[in-house]
């Protein structure tokens, strides 16, 4: 499903990863580990061919999903219409109410997302993820800004996609690290 | 061109009907313009070389100041990841390219009737007049647009928005007053063929610029 050959990214002199091998199936999940700055979310993006490889190549399948912090919602559009703005450029189907009902925003659907907190950008940038249906779900710091109820809906996502595709996780939290099949640290 | 273009566009007239910045910003700026330079001429006649001038740096800083922020927003507010994941290259081009269409004709639009009121000008060859202004929008929302896109990612992008339009932007400015002076000229005096090829050229640039623009955009686009 997702192959990393010989993958690393460098900047200036300092290299973040280098070397990287791996090949994911359908039901596996690997936990990328790693202090602040060590490189985590530059490895994730690398995957999601949003930053490109210093060196060696990843092979990924078409409809990838990612979710990260630092990646925003548009403050103008309501939960609804991100959902119809990324069917439409995907190809896919909208579900919207099925999925803002997955991810606890069915009452969110017609606000604005410069009203939400940032749970609730979370729970609605996971809603984007996982609304191709993934081959591949890449998650970075999944956990960070949910509440309990959030971080079990994390879990379910996770649970779920396990069943079909593969998972990758950018994280340090122990209860999400507890689905790793595989383990990998960056910046050491 | 796939339906995606439709999507972006409806995005960008979403939230700029929600959020009203940049078309407040430019409509604002049109006025003042406008108003000071009628101030300024209040007892003069404006000769054609003049008020093709004037019009056009009007049009050109509106341009400069607004449109380069249709691609630049994206960077500036974290969402720019967000479409690179789920949207082509091409998609994300046409949809900020016609949008920035739209806006400028608008611009436009507000522009001139404020200009040719306020300065009490008058437009000897509508034809040319209107192929001038028609052919300037286009040729700066598809230069202009590009222009957004290859500064996006670079820390300084503001500035460099505006370094990079001056060579792109300047043969339009000399093609545009060339026209211009002529569609303004009430007495005759500039050989309307020589407008013409202007205003032909402007048009020709307009198509041109939103031609190849997928192409360069596609190149720049994603990291």
């Amino acid at each position: 499903m997702l192959t990393a050959s010989n993958l690393g990214k460098r900047y200036g002199a300092r290299w973040l990863f280098r070397g990287l091998e791996f090949d994911l199936g359908a039901g596996d999940c690997l936990a990328i580990l790693g202090q602040n700055g060590s490189g985590k979310s530059t490895l994730l993006k690398t995957l999601a061919s949003l930053v490109p490889p210093t060196e060696g190549k990843v092979t990924a399948p078409g409809n990838l999903g990612y979710s990260a912090l630092d990646m925003a919602v548009y403050p103008a559009l309501t939960a609804a219409e991100h959902l119809e703005l990324t069917a439409d450029l995907r190809g896919c189907e909208p579900r919207v109410d099925e999925l803002l009902g997955r991810v606890g925003l069915q009452s969110a659907k017609d606000q604005q997302a410069h009203e939400f907190s940032t749970g609730m950008k979370a729970r609605l940038k996971l809603a984007i993820a996982i609304q191709a249906k993934p081959e591949v779900l890449l998650l970075d710091e999944p956990g960070a800004g949910l509440d309990e109820t959030g971080r079990k809906l994390i879990e379910e996502v996770v649970a779920g996609q396990l069943k079909t595709g593969a998972v990758i996780l950018a994280t340090n939290d122990p209860l999400e690290r507890r689905f790793a099949t595989l383990e990998l640290e960056v910046g050491k | 061109m796939t339906k995606g273009w439709r999507a972006i566009l409806r995005k960008e007239i979403r939230s700029e009907m929600r959020q009203r910045s940049g078309l407040i910003t430019t409509v604002l700026f049109s006025v003042f313009t406008v108003i000071t330079i009628s101030f300024a001429t209040f007892d003069l006649e404006i000769s054609p070389q003049l008020g093709a001038g004037l019009l056009c740096v009007a049009m050109l800083f509106a341009a400069i100041v607004a449109l380069p922020r249709a691609v630049l927003i994206e960077e500036e507010q974290g969402t720019g990841d967000l479409l690179r994941l789920v949207a082509k290259a091409e998609d994300v081009y046409w949809g900020k390219a016609i949008y920035n269409l739209l806006f400028m004709a608008i611009t436009s639009l507000v522009l001139t009737v404020l200009f040719l009121g306020f300065t009490r000008t008058g437009v000897a060859i509508p034809w040319l007049f209107v192929a001038c202004i028609a052919g300037s929008c286009a040729a700066y929302a598809g230069t202009v647009t590009l222009c957004g896109a290859l500064v996006a990612q670079a820390s300084n992008r503001n500035a460099l928005a505006g370094v990079l339009s001056v060579p792109l932007l300047l043969p339009l400015s000399f093609l545009a007053v060339s026209g211009l002076r002529v569609a303004l000229d009430l007495r005759g005096g500039f050989n309307v063929g020589n407008g013409a090829i202007a205003g032909v050229g402007l048009l020709c640039y307009g198509a041109a610029s939103l031609v190849i623009g997928p192409y360069l955009f596609a190149a720049v686009w994603k990291r």
